[in-house]
């Protein structure tokens, strides 16, 4: 019986025997083969090592979903002082539509971000579901008369700016 | 509403789409073809790529939804609706 850390050694064995079986400068035959095989695959293998692979693609990842982080963080300070400022000028109902349209704007950006982290990985193309918030936004926006339109678009464009901002501190 | 100011509106949010998305569409295909070019040819430059084409994404297809909204409002909230 084989446990989980002897399983994977023997794994990692079989697939160094195998290229190595069909490497052409590898000498035939013999046990001493045989044991240089296993001496070299009991050492560390990069090349091998799923793990390391792994934490590389993740870095990369973590880059990406610090620079989303950071254009929520801004579209989020941004909502809060433009909600501040339409409640304090222009009402409660424009507010609270700036609101809604803000967070909508932020789901929106939050599918267009993963839409996009999924191009070339899992998908070929980058979805279009991300457009169905608008249309909502704008139907929810007609339908109730609690809220208005224009402040909802404009609160749903917010994101806008928090993109600029972060694209002109870029490095 | 009468007949003429509904089929018109029907015509120019038709029209707002369709024309507003030939535009949007072809540079976001090239975008996503030269990114993935990119991935494949830098892996290490992932995180960048992908920020970047996340960017200029959100940039295209906001021209896309501006359309989207003028048809909306011309369909729901149509301002010429006597």
């Amino acid at each position: 019986m084989i446990d989980s850390p002897g399983l994977c050694r023997e794994l990692r064995c079989l697939v160094c025997a195998t290229t190595s079986y069909y490497h052409p400068l590898t000498p035939i035959g013999g046990m001493s083969v045989v044991s240089e095989i296993v001496e070299n695959c009991s050492s560390h293998d990069p090349l091998l090592d799923i793990d390391s692979s792994d934490t590389s693609s993740g870095v990369q990842s973590n880059e990406y979903l610090e620079l989303q982080f950071r254009v929520f963080r801004l579209t989020f300070l941004l909502t809060f002082f433009s909600v501040g400022i339409a409640g304090f000028f222009l009402g409660i109902q424009a507010s609270a539509s700036l609101f809604i349209g803000a967070l909508s704007g932020i789901f929106y950006f939050r599918l267009l971000a993963r839409g996009i982290g999924r191009l070339g990985t899992s998908s070929k193309i980058v979805g279009k579901v991300q457009l169905i918030v608008p249309v909502m936004l704008v139907l929810v926006s007609s339908r109730f008369p609690q809220l208005d339109l224009i402040p909802a678009l404009l609160g749903f464009l917010l994101y806008k700016p928090a993109l600029i901002i972060q694209f002109l501190s870029m490095p | 509403m009468d007949s003429i100011t509904t089929a018109a509106s029907v015509v120019a949010a038709g029209l707002a789409v369709g024309l507003g998305a030939i535009g949007p569409g072809i540079g976001q295909g090239s975008a996503a073809q030269g990114a993935v070019e990119g991935i494949a040819r830098q892996p290490e430059a992932e995180g960048k790529i992908r920020g970047t084409l996340l960017l200029s994404f959100a940039f295209m297809e906001s021209l896309t939804i501006y359309g989207l909204v003028v048809a909306l409002v011309l369909l729901f909230a149509n301002p010429f609706a006597g």
